[in-house]
């Protein structure tokens, strides 16, 4: 697993976008997650970004021994039937508070799982997720994922800021994630 | 002693209240048996499906719902109230949901079986009691109608009792 | 006898599902009282007695470790089984939540059946301790 790196070190070298324990730990989060209370399988698949300009998303920010933030996006067509899975009721039965609470409370649950796996012996604070458009944060730094269930598709970006408040504009020269 | 042996085949489902009878299902590779008992009216049942949604193929689902998870669970649950099962104290288990290399050449198709299982129980307002699923063996299942008793037998293994974890309790959804 | 229980979680959909699974896991529930932080449940709590507290920890306002600082402070309170639920499974969390008194933890995520078990052991001892 990736190992503890103190504020100063963490900053100068550490890329959460490098480490391939990291990455790993993500798509491994990510299943267990959605197969344990959601009952749906989640599997790594290719980026392709055109539709989270219309997706379900989530943004939760950590605090603590590291400082960083969490973008979920849910597929228009995935979000329903993930949630209803969740509740136990028909996707007919849904509203829309009712979706929007259940991608923040996934993106909770995928967040704290996560953290608690890549540094088990850290201290951390979680932010009530906000449901947010989905952003493109600059690649470096940024460890980003797409996922594909039976319903749809799922992405996941998470990445380390180096210290508390919001993190910075993308700055010139920085490679998008979506084109 | 048990003396009737009804063989629940593949796609299939049996609900019956003979306590002379023992419900069997073979050749649980990527299936799964989702085995029902009311251990007060003895109401027992075993569906043996194949996939879990109908979608893929409607034409079939209509021929034969219990292909399929989502056709099959409902008209299990069904079948076990009709014949006097008791929401509040049937004791669901499921055996199979293999990862073998099945007729399609697919790995996952156990695994999904199984999650289809657990969210159509969930739907339903039903606890799993106690499972044996995964792996890469098929299985054999046996649910005694007498005793509620589910015994499990993976391929090159010995028959062990499938001990459910805690006492019945589950609600089926109005 | 029914068990009186406060969910206290500031996401309504979870405090659903687990709401859920008490209906679900056969125990005899009376009261479902809910809180979305910790300061809500500690008004509630001091309006209606429970017999088991299910906590998150991360929440606004006042989180659930502060909850459970508060409980381990009050004389009567203190007597109250908790439970932690919550998706921080860092050890030096759980190990501090034990500390100020919680008798089970749930990492989410974590399926109905898991939380039964888990309700069921604590209900289980509550009662031995009670007899």
């Amino acid at each position: 697993m990736p190992r503890e790196l103190d504020a100063p070190e963490l900053e100068r070298s550490y890329r959460l976008d490098r480490d391939p324990e990291a990455r790993e730990t993500v798509r491994r989060v990510a299943a267990e997650v959605l197969e344990t209370m959601f009952f749906t399988e989640a599997e790594e698949a290719p980026c392709d970004h055109i539709w989270l300009e219309i997706a379900s998303c989530a943004r939760i920010r950590f605090e603590g021994s590291h400082f960083g933030e969490m973008l979920l996006g849910i597929s228009v067509e995935a979000a329903d039937p993930i949630a209803a899975s969740f509740l136990g009721i028909e996707a007919e039965e849904l509203t829309d508070a009712l979706r929007g609470q259940m991608v923040e409370e996934l993106a909770n649950i995928l967040c704290g799982a996560m953290l608690s796996q890549l540094w088990p012996a850290s201290t951390l604070a979680l932010t009530s997720p906000e449901l947010s458009p989905w952003m493109s944060w600059p690649a470096e730094g940024t460890l980003h994922c797409c996922f594909a269930t039976p319903e749809g598709r799922l992405a996941i970006s998470i990445r380390l800021t180096s210290g508390r408040g919001l993190p910075g504009a993308v700055s010139a020269g920085a490679r998008p994630l979506t084109e | 002693m048990a003396v009737n042996s009804l063989i629940v085949g593949i796609s299939d489902c049996k609900v019956t209240r003979d306590t002379e009878s023992v419900l069997v299902t073979y050749a649980l590779g990527s299936c799964i048996a989702v085995a029902m008992h009311d251990p007060v009216s003895r109401a027992s049942g075993l569906l043996h499906y194949m996939l879990p949604e109908s979608a893929i193929d409607s034409q079939k689902a209509e021929r034969n719902p219990y292909m399929f998870a989502d056709t099959g669970i409902p008209r299990l649950i069904d079948a076990i109230r009709a014949a006097g099962g008791d929401g509040a104290r049937v004791i669901v288990q499921l055996a199979g949901g293999a990862q073998v290399l099945d007729s399609q050449g697919v790995f996952q198709i156990g695994k999904r079986n199984y999650l289809a299982a657990r969210k159509i129980l969930w739907k339903a307002g039903i606890l799993i009691a106690g499972e044996a699923v995964g792996g890469e063996v098929s299985r054999t299942t046996r649910l005694e109608v007498s005793t509620g008793r589910l015994w499990v037998r993976e391929a090159g293994g010995t028959e062990r009792e499938l001990v459910r974890k805690h006492a019945p309790a589950c609600t089926f959804a109005v | 006898m029914a068990y009186q229980v406060l969910i206290v979680d500031d996401s309504p959909v979870m405090r659903s599902f687990i709401r859920r699974v008490l209906r679900l896991s056969g125990f005899e529930v009376g009261e479902c009282l809910e809180a979305a932080n910790g300061e809500e449940a500690l008004r509630q709590l001091s309006a209606h007695p429970v017999d088991v507290i299910l906590t998150d920890i991360n929440m606004p306002v006042m989180n659930g470790e502060e909850l459970m600082r508060r409980l381990c402070a009050d004389g009567i309170l203190k007597k109250t089984p908790a439970v932690v639920i919550s998706t921080d499974a860092t050890n030096e969390r759980i190990v501090r939540m034990i500390e100020l008194g919680a008798q089970g933890y749930m990492s989410k995520p974590f399926s109905p059946e898991a939380l039964r078990e888990e309700l069921e052991r604590v209900l289980g001892e509550r009662d031995a301790a009670r007899a």
